[in-house]
């Protein structure tokens, strides 16, 4: 953890909703590369955290800073939710959000869509940068359909997919923003295991293939075991472990954050 | 249901009680539309149209409507529950295709007879587009049609109409027509379309004189652009059709498909069908409905359309539509020097439509970058209070508008321009639709590309998800804004046109129920969709000029917003997508109904709660 290179530097994030403290004194490091999980018991602040991450909420202290390359660093707190997305954060929901009434390919075709500069003025009159830009997005978005194994599931509307295509599909559409960090709220919430190990592998060959930082929040132990490189526990809003899983597996404080206090942590 | 042999011969061709039902609607409903349309009945008597329309000779073309009708209806039906079905492998064949297949004789015979039917429903078409008179069925007015070249040129489409459903009809068949060999097809083609453009012009004589291109005669050459116009349709017609690959041999599947197959020709045909509607029935139509053509129904198309983008494509409810639209006019009068503030110079109304443009575009900016941050129902509050602004201004501020008094005489069109001088006549009233149809059906179709671009998908994913729109990199705002001032502006262009056609403004023109009235047209066509809007804008500004017409219907315009919210009613009820909806926004709709999604009909949107 005592590296130069960090994605996401979170120092003291406080977060209140009210007389709610939701984050308490939070602090992050995310290397580049890594595959970070964040886990905790419900309600313990983590898709608070992701929130704040990606602009939605505005944290009252402490700072937060994004790296989307070595030398460059963006201050996350205060940015809109829209250009911390085009800074190179992208995201899925816990609950899946998808645009319902589109089609699969329309979904990723979006999410490329929103880094391209076609204006009104260009889209009405096919000026020569749209058609352009349009078939580059066309490609792109077959591409991520077939990164993500949905390509037979191009034409569908994205409410007849699935529970674990749609989880798939909202990456995808994630991943078409070109990102350089994936925040992943709960991807396997829902899905059958057959559908949680291909989950797992693609979120391996994200970060290996594609090269993308990936942080997830995750009820699932087996899948946060088995992907995560370091996990971050909180619990009320707090940290109170960081490790790698066995050092995590076996941390007195994790076992009763999750499974309440146990006679041997009392004395 | 399936066909395959078990089913009885003898059963597939007689006509069950649903045929008939089918056919006794399709000849009352003949029946009511002659009644409609009839004679005016007078006000002591409004009977007397009822009478006379199911006593004159009038009434024959609607029975023979209802009678065909009828028919394709029931063809239709037989043809889509797979009674009538062709297959090539086991030709179990129908009545018709027997009557058509027995000898060659007899299937000449039966085409001559329906080629006969064809054209007396065109003969009865042209006379019903022609001069209004009483009576107009007798046998000496129906003759007296063919001196009209109109005649044939409404002969000459109806048949190449004819022949294209006749082929389309035989594919749902095994039966076709013989292939007619390509190159006399093309050349049919061109002829067919050469003859139309020539003979379906009214000013034909003048056409073929040398005072067409004298310059002392007004408005010559301007008579003859339709003509053109045609002529580029048939080519354009020929072209393709000339260059077409020929995907039909070897390909074609042994048993066709029920639906019916829409070709790229069959589909530009319909283009010229409706290109032929919208440039030449004006032209035969009284006065009245000229007027009403324009004021009625073409300025309210492009507000239509214009509204549709604002709460069809984004989402946003807008109740101060009318105040773009006010601001469109006032510029216009402004420039005009028709109000009591005089301006730095005075513009053709022609150069106006730019500053309009502008001005409504700059004042959508203003009210939606604070505003649009609101949703649903608050943004709703908001524009309400924007119209009503505006309306107050023009209505108190009497040292600028001159209030409830009126403007002054604001200028007409006119082109000075390389030597052409043309003055748009006040009495001309088809002049002013024209140069409307050059806005709306370019708008038409830049505000369908956009819905299709990656501007229009942006909208469809604010409206559906905007928290989800904005984790994408999508600046909701800024396209939300777009929307507004694309809306505006074009509220902004049909605010020139209507000031400068009317002449004097009055401020309760723009009124608050004139929004809701736009706003009407858009959610009973079918909100999203252009061709829904268009559609909803037709039938819904043309039905109360058609009541006011027909002054036995005893109909009363005050009454006409009673009549608009009952209808507004029925239709949430049953079809709140509108009557030709677009697919996203129907699924979205349907979506919300059950529950999924966030975008309910107008886009409000429902937040995650922090978990």
């Amino acid at each position: 953890m005592t590296s130069n290179d960090p994605i996401f530097e979170v120092q003291d994030v406080t977060l209140r909703f009210g007389g709610v403290t939701s984050l308490n004194n939070v602090s992050i490091q995310h290397e580049r590369g890594e595959i970070l999980s964040v886990i905790g018991p419900n309600g313990a602040g983590k898709t608070s955290l992701f929130n704040c991450l990606t602009g939605v909420y505005v944290p009252q202290e402490g700072s937060i800073t994004f790296h989307p390359s070595v030398t460059k660093a963006i201050n996350i707190v205060g940015r809109p939710p829209h250009r911390v997305a085009h800074a190179g954060v992208a995201r899925t929901f816990q609950t899946s959000r998808m645009f319902n009434a589109l089609t699969t390919f329309e979904n990723v075709k979006i999410g490329v869509e929103a880094r391209q500069k076609t204006g009104p003025i260009g889209a009405m009159l096919k000026l020569p940068r749209t058609r352009h830009e349009e078939k580059y997005s066309d490609q792109r978005s077959h591409e991520l359909l077939e990164f993500v194994n949905l390509t037979h599931r191009t034409n569908t509307l994205a409410d007849s997919l699935p529970y674990g295509d749609r989880r798939r599909l909202e990456i995808a559409r994630a991943l078409g923003t070109d990102p350089k960090v994936l925040l992943l709220d709960e991807p396997a919430a829902g899905t059958n295991p057959s559908e949680k190990l291909a989950l797992a592998e693609l979120i391996n060959r994200i970060n290996t293939e594609l090269d993308i930082s990936i942080l997830l929040i995750e009820h699932d132990m087996k899948l946060v075991m088995s992907l995560a490189e370091r996990i971050i526990v909180l619990n009320f809003g707090g940290v109170i472990a960081e490790g790698t899983p066995q050092q995590i597996q076996n941390n007195p404080l994790v076992i009763e954050a999750y499974l309440g206090a146990s006679d041997e942590a009392k004395q | 249901m399936s066909v395959e042999a078990s089913a009885p011969q003898k059963r597939n061709r007689s006509l069950n009680s649903d045929d008939v039902r089918r056919m006794c609607t399709a000849i009352a409903g003949g029946l009511v539309l002659a009644i409609m349309t009839g004679p005016d009945g007078a006000i002591s008597d409004p009977t007397y149209g009822v009478k006379t329309s199911l006593l004159s000779g009038h009434v024959v073309g609607y029975l023979i409507f209802g009678v065909i009708i009828g028919c394709l209806l029931t063809y239709r039906a037989k043809v889509k529950d797979g009674t009538w079905r062709g297959d090539r492998t086991t030709p179990r064949r129908t009545s018709m295709e027997r009557a058509m297949s027995l000898s060659s004789v007899s299937r000449y015979a039966s085409l001559t007879v329906t080629a006969f039917a064809v054209a007396i429903i065109t003969l009865i078409f042209a006379d019903f587009s022609g001069p209004v008179l009483r009576n107009k069925m007798s046998m000496h007015a129906i003759a007296h049609q063919f001196l009209y070249t109109r005649t044939y040129g409404y002969l000459i489409l109806a048949f190449a109409l004819w022949f294209t459903v006749v082929n389309q009809a035989m594919r749902l068949t095994t039966f076709r027509l013989r292939s007619i060999p390509r190159p006399l097809f093309v050349l049919g083609a061109i002829i067919t379309i050469l003859l139309f453009s020539l003979t379906s012009d009214p000013f034909l004589p003048a056409r073929f004189s040398w005072r067409a291109l004298n310059p002392g005669v007004a408005n010559s050459l301007f008579h003859h652009w339709t003509t053109y116009l045609w002529l580029t349709f048939g080519l354009a017609v020929s072209l393709s059709w000339m260059f077409k690959r020929d995907s039909a041999r070897g390909t074609r599947p042994l048993r066709r498909s029920h639906a019916l197959v829409v070709t790229p020709s069959m589909r530009f045909l319909t283009y010229v069908a409706a290109g032929f509607v919208v440039f030449e029935a004006p032209k035969f139509m009284s006065t009245y409905w000229q007027i009403s053509l324009f004021q009625q129904i073409g300025v309210f198309c492009l507000l239509a359309i214009g509204l549709n983008i604002v709460v069809g494509f984004a989402g946003l409810l807008d109740l101060g539509y009318v105040a773009f639209y006010a601001l469109g006019a006032y510029v216009t009068a402004y420039f005009s020097g028709a109000l009591p503030l005089q301006p730095p110079f005075h513009l053709n109304p022609f150069l106006i439509i730019p500053f309009a443009i502008i001005i409504a575009m700059l004042s959508g900016v203003l009210l939606g970058l604070p505003t649009l941050r609101l949703r649903g129902d608050y943004l709703a509050i908001v524009t309400l209070g924007f119209g009503e602004i505006v309306y107050v201004l023009a209505n108190d501020w009497t040292q600028v508008t001159a209030g409830s008094a009126g403007t002054g005489a604001i200028t007409n069109f006119s082109i000075h321009f390389l030597g052409i001088n043309y003055a748009w006549n006040p009495v001309n009233y088809l002049s002013y639709y024209y140069l409307l149809l050059g806005v709306l059906i370019p708008a038409i179709f830049l505000f369908d590309f956009l819905n299709h671009s990656k501007v229009g998908r942006t909208w469809a994913a604010i409206r559906e998800d905007e928290v989800a729109a904005q984790s994408l990199g999508i600046n909701a705002l800024k396209y939300k804004v777009m929307a507004f001032a694309m809306g505006a502006s074009t509220a902004g262009v049909a605010g020139v046109f209507t000031a400068v056609k009317v002449g004097v403004l009055f401020p309760n023109t723009f009124v608050l129920q004139l929004s809701i009235s736009i706003l009407v047209l858009v959610i009973f066509g079918g909100m999203g969709s252009i061709v829904g809007v268009l559609f909803g804008a037709i039938v819904l500004q043309w039905l109360p000029s058609y009541l006011n017409f027909h002054s036995y219907l005893g109909f009363e315009e005050t009454n006409l917003y009673l009549y608009i919210g009952a209808l507004l009613i029925v239709m949430m009820i049953f079809r709140p997508q509108g009557l030709v909806p677009s697919r996203r926004r129907r699924r979205e709709i349907l979506d919300s109904q059950e529950g999924l999604g966030s975008a309910d009909a107008l886009g409000a949107i429902t937040y995650e709660q922090p978990s």
